[in-house]
């Protein structure tokens, strides 16, 4: 169905509880109006995580399958970007784990992040360094520094993503960003602390 | 001055860091709707269908995992304590393995889906080899894949062998997936076969049909 199908067919706007009770009720034009008001968001999420635009169409589409299966036990405690992005989290992580260990058997590997043209003010030896170090950290600190740092979640929305309190995710995120720093010493000496 | 500078390059990865493309929306919506409808991406096609396979896929896992959990508690009471069970738990059970007949969509879900993964794995190696292995093709990889990540949702991946089994079709499945976009090199197709025969995939599966079919 395409989009603007879907637009001729949504002629006025519901909220969104409406709107998930819509889709639990069978109406297919809701799930596509709530896909297409988070779908970019969650790519965008599944990208970040996985560098690779196959595998984040591949999590996204888990994601929204999963998440259409399970709405019904939606209740509304988070808000539904939260839950959303829950899934997406924990699909990419089992999956991922998988796809590493697949990985390990190929052995050029050198092109998986290509390096983004913008930014022209840094280093791009010290740019290239530090997306190595984000890609080596430990899977809790790197998804809480993509969520906060590179994508702008909020503590409060990643503490509720990750099911941890909002302490635990600042004291990973402080954690992560030290890992950062000291993985850049010798390229930038004054990150050292 | 050490602050600003790190700050400068995080906020420099924001803008460079696995920068994402714009989203394929439209794309994904139809291996959604494929997925979870199964049906044409039409605006009159019937919401929801049950006769829609992709919807009756996730009834019958949603069937499998309550029957699952029910049999696992069965399961646990033996039968000492089956005789001293109260006249109305009798019952439960009672009622609960005469309708065990109730299970037969789920079982019947996971033998289709062995016997379709096994006819696309077989058939790999001469669609690729004559270059058709092409859209359709990839999509049914897709949906065996969403299947199969369904199915280690449920009861049947609590068998060790057949969780086994479906851990290393996903494997599989995903690399086919990647065919899509990659096209089919010699070097994916060698990933391919070579992840198959390392993990006996097709012997496993073929014994797994067999064994579903008994069943």
């Amino acid at each position: 169905m395409t989009k603007s199908v879907v637009a001729l067919q949504s002629s006025y706007r519901v909220s969104e509880p409406d709107l998930i009770a819509r889709v639990v009720a069978g109406d297919r034009i809701a799930a596509r109006e709530l896909y297409d008001a988070h779908a970019s968001r969650v790519f965008r999420l599944a990208f970040r995580l996985t560098g690779d635009a196959d595998l984040a169409r591949e999590f996204t589409q888990d994601t929204f399958v999963r998440a259409f299966s399970q709405l019904s036990r939606f209740r509304g405690d988070a808000a539904l970007s939260t839950w959303l992005h829950r899934i997406t989290v924990t699909v990419v992580a089992n999956a991922m784990r998988k796809v590493k260990r697949f990985r390990e058997r190929e052995t050029d590997l050198e092109d998986v992040h290509p390096i983004g043209s913008e930014g022209p003010g840094v280093d791009p030896v010290l740019r290239e360094r530090l997306h190595r170090a984000i890609d080596a950290l430990p899977d809790i600190y790197r998804t809480t520094v993509i969520m906060h740092d590179i994508e702008g979640y909020t503590h409060t929305e990643i503490a509720e993503v990750l099911g941890v309190a909002e302490g635990t995710c600042k004291s990973r995120l402080s954690q992560a960003r030290a890992q950062l720093r000291a993985t850049l010493a010798d390229l930038a000496p004054e990150f050292e602390s | 001055m050490t602050d600003d500078r790190f700050d400068e390059l995080m906020r420099d990865a924001a803008q460079t860091y696995n920068r994402p493309p714009d989203a394929p929306l439209d794309e994904m919506w139809g291996a959604v709707e494929r997925t979870a409808w199964d049906a044409a991406p039409t605006a009159r096609a019937p919401l929801f269908s049950m006769r829609a396979p992709g919807w009756a896929i996730a009834a019958t896992l949603i069937v499998g995992i309550g029957l699952g959990r029910a049999s696992l508690m069965l399961n646990r009471a033996t039968p000492a304590q089956a005789t001293i069970q109260t006249p109305s738990v009798v019952s439960t059970v009672a009622s609960v393995r005469a309708d065990s007949s109730a299970a037969e969509p789920y079982e019947a879900e996971t033998s289709r889906y062995l016997g379709q993964t096994a006819a696309l794995l077989i058939a790999l190696p001469s669609e690729v080899r004559a270059g058709r292995a092409d859209d359709q093709f990839v999509a049914r990889a897709g949906e065996l894949l969403t299947r199969t990540r369904l199915l280690l949702d449920s009861p049947a991946a609590n068998d060790p062998s057949m969780r086994s089994l479906l851990d290393d079709l996903e494997l599989v499945l995903a690399q086919v997936v990647r065919l899509q976009n990659n096209g089919t090199s010699r070097t994916e197709l060698d990933l391919i076969n070579r992840a198959l025969e390392q993990r006996d995939v097709i012997p496993r599966l073929r014994t797994a049909v067999a064994d579903n079919s008994a069943n």
